[in-house]
């Protein structure tokens, strides 16, 4: 009843109101402005450091570096490598090195052009694959950040028994997140004598114990809030402005705002890593892919953040959505001077659905098959063995995702010469890889007779407040107005993880069911069923410790073999079909994408009008990944030179949603949020060699570059 | 230092300005209309976007000086929480909102649209709010957003 319908969004009324407080809306009296002295090179030792300028300066009141950092200056997701501020020396241009406290913003803003550093350049690493054997280490131990690998079968004999063998190199670029809402945040002491941080993240819990490391201060005096946040697509994991905030606030114990201009975003943001991706498909006459190389050399930057998830979720990913006996991936993740890369929606694998469903169009046309057919002929299904070799059990929708497609794929027709149809398939682990990733939730009866849900999971844009409200509406058989959702603020909640790996709808939906039918038991033995009032149910329990459920979500997964990468490191997977059909201009290489036919196995859609959403906002970033977006590093610095889609560049789109239940899942969901995107720009590619008989081997193929290949086709 | 005086969402206002002072941080500083947001700085983003004289224009690129005598109105101009522009409605109705960041420059783009044009087709709305990025939502329920309000609402200044 409530699931499974076009509920609209609990947030959207404030949203048309204009009254959201996101980070920089909020203004504490007295606050300093912090920003930060970034480094203008790529690698080079500091010399010299003078701040005097700059402190005497008007309005400023400090100046803080890393000698101020009372605990760790190292942060990281997985590997804590990453200084706050620079210590002897800075690795990327824009790594910060000083923060500016100023009265006002334009003060601090004018300090910055008063400091002076004196460099002295260090060898720069640019390249990963010179990265490895370079006498310039970027970190003592190396510059190899990982190394991950997938052995399945015997690959030799994989590719004996293949008649037609097809051998690519892909590459693709860096990506910025681009949320409309560059990063930012407030800080204050509160009456506790803790440090409050209000930030735009994706993540509360996380950054709680980041600052925490870099105050060497107890958890519990740091309480961590999410303001309103305006999108994330995996850059507000890691830590941005509150590290820094925090740092300014305990020095100063005075409020402190800050907040990137969009130029900063885009010098400091983490990107999408850029990966090099050598595919070698064997198959056979009859279309069965026999077996599958692949080596992965991905550039992370200077430091590790999102470096080793991508390199392994990447790896683990490589042959897509197909069942492949014998499979060899090598992946590896170098360290560079180049940007820092981390989490961006898909995390590695939008660049292999790209390398992976060119190889199928390419073996489909050397056997002179269907694309359409070869796909259905070799995709996974229930009881199949992935390239982990994890038998797949439940809800494996990719053939009902390809079926929905089909008919139009059948009647697809050119009416021009320059149209083109591609397809391109995808599954996605969802949730973190072979690790326990829990997800906590915890219901409460008020005073008031409401059911109140604390949720530590951050609605970014993506609805997960929504998907939360309507799992434990129809477990509990409530109204909205029963309910009251308490949300983003580690004083409140306990630990949801973090917005990321298409993970909460089905983790934390899950934590939230279980509180859900605890406390259905609890109502039901109360009379609530039988209609007693909440309020009454309230008042009469003595023991107010018995009002309260938690709920504990921990998908099912095994850890993968260091060598071999055997195991089953997801409960479960989603599963995608698009198909698209493009239009190129022969004489610009202009590739307008007409229309989109996007098949989704979500499991259970608890909100049909968010999975659409999740969707044309999947295929949206699908597009600029495939025809537009590319940061270059030192040229692109805001919107006016980084160019993402418009409402112009999008294409007609129908969506269509497959419901093959995931028995863990709440209701049956698993999530969309990264699967949306994945197969986009495999399928815009696939479109565009259809259209003109070219086929891009590197992203994005933005005009310039289309052009260039199809005059080099005419020769 | 100048003094300004202009309408603001239908009310008359003056205050004093700094001559390089834009109008978005005006806006933001000294009206407390915080619905106005900076994604860019830069004219390419359509977060900061106001209507002066009912026309689209990016705040971050207008002088605060500059709307003296105009009319300057903002996403609270169209409805408050008891009484929603059906704009803001199908907003909600479509799923046009996401993150939300980009709502408030959107439903002005539309709204001068559909003031000028009662019935657009797809391409015209397309067109209208191409100035105004979203990251989240793929424009596709926004576009259906402001064809769902364009029969219902009379957009007259
Ligand atoms: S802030 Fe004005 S257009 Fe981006
Ligand atoms: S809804 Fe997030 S930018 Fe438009």
């Amino acid at each position: 009843m409530y699931i499974g319908n076009e509920m609209n969004r609990i947030d959207a009324l404030d949203k048309v109101l204009g009254r959201p407080v996101y980070a920089e809306d909020l203004s504490a009296k007295g606050a300093l402005f912090g920003c930060i002295f970034r480094s203008t090179r790529p690698h080079a030792f500091i010399r010299r450091i003078d701040t005097r300028a700059a402190m005497a300066s008007p309005g400023i009141v400090k100046v803080l570096s890393c000698h101020d950092i009372p605990g760790e200056n190292l942060f990281g997701i997985i590997k804590k490598d990453q200084p706050y501020l620079a210590q002897d020396r800075v690795r990327c241009i824009g790594e910060p090195v000083l923060i500016v406290l100023g009265e006002t913003e334009e003060a601090a803003r004018k300090a910055l052009q008063l400091i002076e550093v004196e460099y002295e350049d260090a060898e720069v690493v640019s390249d990963p694959f010179l990265s490895e054997d370079s006498t310039a280490l970027i970190h003592d131990k190396g510059n190899l950040l990982s190394r991950r690998k997938v052995i399945k079968g015997d690959i030799e004999k994989g590719f004996k028994e293949a008649d037609v063998i097809v051998e690519h190199t892909y590459s693709t670029s860096w990506l910025d997140h681009a949320f409309m809402e560059t990063e930012s945040g407030v800080g204050y002491p509160d009456s506790k004598g803790r440090i409050v941080v209000i930030s735009s993240t994706q993540n509360i819990h996380y950054k709680q114990k980041e600052i925490s490391r870099l105050l060497a201060v107890p958890e519990e005096k740091i309480k961590v809030v999410q303001a309103t946040t305006g999108g994330g697509f995996g850059g507000k994991l890691d830590v941005t402005v509150e590290g820094f905030i925090a740092l300014s606030v305990h020095h100063t114990r005075r409020p402190v705002v800050m907040r990137f201009t969009r130029e900063e975003s885009f010098l400091s943001n983490t990107k999408r890593h850029p990966l090099y991706i050598e595919y070698k498909t064997g198959a056979r006459k009859d279309g069965i892919i026999t077996a599958v190389k692949v080596g992965i050399t991905g550039d992370t930057g200077p430091f590790a953040s999102y470096g080793e998830t991508v390199c392994l979720r990447a790896a683990l990913h490589a042959t897509g959505p197909y069942e492949v006996p014998n499979v060899h991936v090598d992946s590896r993740m170098f360290y560079t001077n180049n940007p820092v890369s981390g989490a961006m929606r898909g995390f590695g694998i939008p660049q292999l659905a790209f390398a992976h469903e060119s190889q199928m169009d390419e073996v489909a046309l050397m056997l002179k098959m269907d694309p359409f057919d070869i796909r259905m002929m070799n995709a996974l299904k229930k009881g199949s063995l992935t390239a982990t070799s994890q038998v797949l059990q439940n809800s494996v929708g990719i053939i009902e995702t390809l079926r929905k497609v089909e008919p139009y794929w059948r009647k697809r027709s050119k009416k021009e010469d320059r149209a083109g149809f591609g397809l391109g398939c995808m599954y996605y682990g969802i949730g973190n890889t072979g690790v326990s990733n829990p997800a906590n939730a915890c219901l409460n009866i008020t005073g008031d007779g409401k059911i109140a849900l604390h949720t530590g999971a951050c609605e970014i844009g993506q609805g997960s407040d929504t998907t939360l409200v309507q799992i434990l509406q129809e477990t509990l058989g409530l109204k909205i107005e029963d309910i009251v959702l308490v949300r983003g603020d580690t004083d409140t909640s306990k630990d949801a993880g973090s917005s990321s790996a298409s993970r909460q709808t089905y983790i934390s939906g899950g934590a939230v069911f279980d509180a859900a039918l605890k406390m259905r038991q609890y109502l039901d033995e109360k009379g609530f069923y039988k209609g007693r009032p909440i309020r009454e149910i309230y008042a009469s329990e003595a023991d107010k410790k018995l009002l309260e459920h938690n709920g504990f979500f921990d998908p099912p997964t095994t850890p993968v073999d260091p060598e071999t990468s055997k195991g089953s490191p997801y409960a479960t997977y989603a599963f995608a079909t698009h198909m698209t059909e493009v239009e190129v201009e022969p004489e610009t290489g202009c590739c307008t994408v007409k229309r989109v036919y996007a098949a989704h196995d979500v499991g259970r859609a608890i909100n049909l009008k968010n999975v659409r959403g999740q969707i044309y906002g999947g295929i949206a970033m699908g597009v600029g990944f495939a025809l537009m977006e590319e940061f270059v590093p030192g040229k692109s610095e805001s919107f006016d030179n980084y160019y993402m889609p418009t409402s112009m560049d999008m294409p007609d789109v129908e969506v269509f949603v497959v419901e093959d239940r995931e028995p863990t899942g709440p209701f049956g969901a698993k999530g969309v949020g990264e699967p949306a995107l994945i197969p986009q720009a495999a399928s815009i590619v696939n479109a565009i060699k259809d259209a003109t008989g070219v086929r891009p081997f590197e992203l994005p193929c933005h005009i310039e570059r289309l052009k260039m290949l199809l005059e080099k086709a005419k020769g | 230092m100048k003094i300004v005086s202009f309408a603001l969402n239908g009310k008359k206002v003056s205050c004093e300005v700094q001559d390089r002072e834009l109008l978005l941080h005006a806006l933001r500083e000294r009206f407390s209309i915080k619905s106005v947001k900076e994604g860019c700085g830069i004219g390419e983003c359509g977060t900061c976007t106001v209507l002066i004289d009912n026309e689209p224009h990016y705040s971050c690129l207008t002088l605060a000086s500059k709307v003296d005598g105009h009319d300057v109105k903002t996403v609270e101009y169209l409805g408050d929480a008891g009484l929603l522009h059906p704009l803001q409605k199908a907003f909600i109705e479509a799923g046009a909102v996401q993150c939300g960041y980009c709502t408030p420059g959107m439903l002005l783009s539309a709204y001068s649209l559909l003031m000028k044009n009662e019935n657009p087709s797809d391409s015209e709305i397309r067109e209208a709010i191409s100035g105004n990025l979203c990251r989240c939502t793929g424009y596709i329920q926004i576009v259906e957003a402001i064809r769902d309000a364009a029969g219902l609402c009379k957009c007259k200044p």
